[in-house]
């Protein structure tokens, strides 16, 4: 058994049900909610396609982290994954990178390393090629209006 | 997951490429732009300091097999799990033959598998529930701790309260003086010639603490004496509510005052830390102040012992066997109460039940006793009073009906002539006096408890019966059968009417309905009785108090025969007891005066 989950398993996302289990779980608790609870919820919501719950989701796991210092090292492979999920991967970096430095061998999070070197590249590529396209864009309507204002 | 294999395809010359840039475009244009990311993002951001201080973890299990072990169903592995189980154990039973095929020895082997899977997983659990129990102790060792801090604070807060509160009644008495003497002087200034207006107020205010003395100090009694309530009625009350007491564990001792030497006959109290009045066999009328623990006074007047007494805000009324009743004021005290916190170094009222009372000094009651009722032939053995009526019992066989404004008996009530009234109307045996069948009726009290509320009066009498009047027409207009023994102790709210007898029993009665709300049994005769809003608290001639929990429909004893069973020791059995808000005092055999929270 595997001490943290795959990137891949974050893609996964839950039965509305199965959510809903750990969710009724977690308000049930009320404010003396367990930490094992928590994580299980966040988890979920991690898992899930919704963005909204994503956020929820990062949110509990950054509470996690600072309410249990026990759980905070493996909790920064969980925020890593989240942030990597959100999009916001200048984050993701920031966990992850901490945790690699921490513990070089981890696999999963040198797995995200690499997953998130792609999107960033990935989605770079795409915003260059989107801001040159702008660029040239304005450029041409530039010179048309340039060219008009001097006739 | 199919997103995530094309990722992985990516040729390494863009990830070189972009691998300087942090983020991505989008990524930063959503952490600039979008106030709900931004709100999110704050939220869940954690500061560099947190992210420096992150201890190597010595769990167990991973919050992640946490998760898988805790839902099994819902992760992958653990629906194959499942699966592969329920498949191996049908296939045990329906293929128990074949043992020498290789494939049957291979499916064992999985089947073993699986059942060392499903072991590490218990393992997990077992670990889980663990953790979480040694969490939860934390927790609660935590704000147990957090709790104590509190309860000091309340406690400091509470002493100061009741300092500061002591000043404001001095200040008050002061000022009250000083408006005395400034209007005396006005007074004469008026008959003098107006020149010397201005001289004569000056001297005053001068000599404002030396000339408070014999000619004006005569004054403030004479315009007070009438029976309606003087205004100073206030000085002694307090005005804040201690609330301290709530919060302790019931049954915790508060102080313990060797009030008298002699059986105590009577106690009441008119608050929680409030002013309290003892009355015992040796005769003695005592007054105290449970804050400090103190006696305040003695109450001088009666012939005989005092059986039956109430405090209502400042007003003491006692009855004794000499069958007078006594009125008193007990805010015309002579009582510093200022001396007693020098002693009480640690602050703490709680911690110093040991110290003695301290003796009140002599003629400190002097100016207390407003006037005394004088109509019934024999002893007073209940009274109680509301407002400006009281009403009292006696072994004559009588109620009396007093009006306190002036300071008369309205009205007499005759037991028996009602007992035999309603038995003549009713035609049965219902209303009438009858004799119980207990021997030891003999020596109870005629009218063993009484209580008024405006014109309904309630009174618990020897023959068990209790009978509900209406003062107007001076009948009784209900009894309640039921008892089997003299009632000896009576109260009533909006609700029910509680009484306790010698039959051993307490009954709960419903006051609309006049029927049974509810009832139990001690192993000997209620002697005494009190509730308040949650508990219905007894002596029934145990050295404990009897505590029934109304809410939790519960029963508890509390008291000196629990807290010293562990010394050996053998206190004295409880006589009287009395409740309020949780604050419980109760008087013993010996004298002795146990405060207590319930």
């Amino acid at each position: 058994m595997t001490a943290l989950p795959h990137a891949v398993d974050a893609e996964t996302p839950l039965k509305p049900d199965e959510l809903q289990v750990l969710r009724s779980q977690y308000e049930k608790e009320g404010d003396m909610v367990g930490v094992q609870t928590k994580f299980n919820y966040a988890w979920g919501l991690v898992k899930s396609n919704s963005r909204n719950d994503q956020q929820t989701g990062v949110q509990l796991l950054s509470e996690i982290f600072r309410v249990s210092p026990e759980r905070r090292r493996e909790c920064l492979y969980y925020l890593a994954l989240g942030n990597y999920k959100l999009g916001n991967y200048g984050e993701a970096r920031r966990y992850n990178d901490l945790l690699l430095e921490k513990e070089p061998m981890n696999m999963q999070s040198a797995d995200l390393r690499r997953l998130i070197d792609d999107k960033v590249a990935k989605e770079g590529l795409m915003g260059v090629a989107i801001i040159s396209g702008v660029a040239i864009a304005a450029g041409v309507v530039g010179g048309i209006l340039f060219r008009g204002r001097r006739r | 997951m199919a997103e995530v294999h094309k990722q992985m395809k990516r040729p390494g010359i863009q990830r070189s490429m972009f691998s300087m840039a942090k983020t991505t475009p989008t990524d930063l244009v959503r952490s600039k732009l979008s106030t709900t990311e931004i709100q999110s993002r704050a939220l869940s951001y954690l500061s560099d300091d947190l992210l420096q201080n992150i201890p190597d973890d010595d769990n167990n299990y991973s919050l992640f097999q946490g998760f898988q072990a805790s839902f099994p169903e819902l992760s992958e592995d653990g629906k194959r799990h499942r699966r592969r189980v329920s498949r191996g154990r049908k296939m045990i039973e329906e293929q128990p033959h074949a043992p020498d095929s290789p494939q049957h020895l291979h499916k064992l082997k999985k089947e073993r598998a699986s059942f060392l899977h499903e072991l590490e997983m218990l393992g997990v659990r077992k670990n889980m529930a663990s953790s979480e129990i040694r969490e939860i102790d934390n927790k609660i060792a935590n704000l147990a701790g957090m709790r104590k801090i509190i309860l000091d604070r309340l406690a400091g807060l509470e002493q100061e309260e009741a300092l500061l509160e002591h000043d404001i009644i001095d200040m008050e008495g002061h000022i009250e003086d000083a408006q005395m003497l400034v209007d005396e002087a006005e007074s004469i200034a008026a008959e003098l010639t107006p020149t010397k207006d201005d001289e004569d107020d000056m001297v005053t205010d001068e000599d404002a603490d030396e000339f408070m003395s014999k000619s004006v100090y005569e004054k403030i009694p004479s315009a007070n004496s009438t029976p309606a309530r003087p205004k100073r009625h206030k000085t002694i009350r307090r005005k804040s509510m201690p609330i301290l007491h709530e919060h302790f564990e019931p049954g915790t001792a508060i102080r313990e005052i060797k009030a008298h030497t002699d059986q105590i006959t009577g106690l009441d109290f008119d608050m929680p830390f409030g002013t309290m009045v003892t009355s015992a066999m040796d005769d003695q009328v005592k007054v105290w102040d449970l804050n400090a623990g103190r006696c305040i006074g003695l109450l001088e007047g009666h012939t005989a012992s005092v059986r039956a007494l109430q405090v209502e805000d400042n007003i003491l009324a006692t009855g004794g066997r000499d069958a007078t009743i006594r009125l008193w004021d007990l805010s015309k005290a002579h009582y510093d109460p200022q001396g007693t916190y020098e002693e009480d170094e640690d602050g703490l009222a709680f911690e110093n039940k040991d110290d003695q009372p301290v003796d009140p000094p002599a003629g400190s009651m002097a100016d207390c006793p407003l006037y005394s009722l004088e109509s019934h032939v024999d002893e007073v053995t209940a009274l109680h009073f509301r407002g400006d009526v009281l009403v009292s019992g006696s072994a004559d066989k009588t109620l009396r009906h007093w009006d306190l404004n002036k300071g008369r008996c309205v009205q007499t009530l005759d037991v028996m002539w009602a007992a035999a009234q309603a038995s003549q109307s009713l035609g049965s045996g219902d209303g009438s006096w009858r004799s119980t069948s207990r021997s030891s009726s003999a020596s109870a009290d005629f009218v063993g408890a009484i209580q008024v509320f405006e014109t309904a009066l309630a009174c618990g009498t020897a023959d068990g019966m209790v009978r509900l009047w209406d003062l107007r027409s001076g009948q009784v207009h209900r009894s309640l059968v039921g008892h089997t023994g003299p009632v000896t102790c009576l109260q009533f709210d909006d609700m029910h009417l509680v009484t306790g007898s010698l039959d051993r029993s307490v009954r709960i009665w419903d006051l609309r309905t006049g029927s049974i709300f509810d009832a139990y049994a001690y192993d000997h005769p209620v002697t005494s009785m009190n509730f308040d809003d949650r508990r219905i608290v007894c002596a029934a001639q145990e050295d404990v108090v009897k505590v029934y929990d109304k809410l939790e429909s519960r029963q508890w004893e509390c008291g000196a025969g629990i807290t010293q069973a562990e010394e050996n020791k053998t206190p004295a059995i409880v006589e009287h007891v009395r409740i309020q808000d949780g604050y419980m005092v109760e008087g013993r055999q010996d004298g002795i005066v146990g405060v207590w929270t319930c």
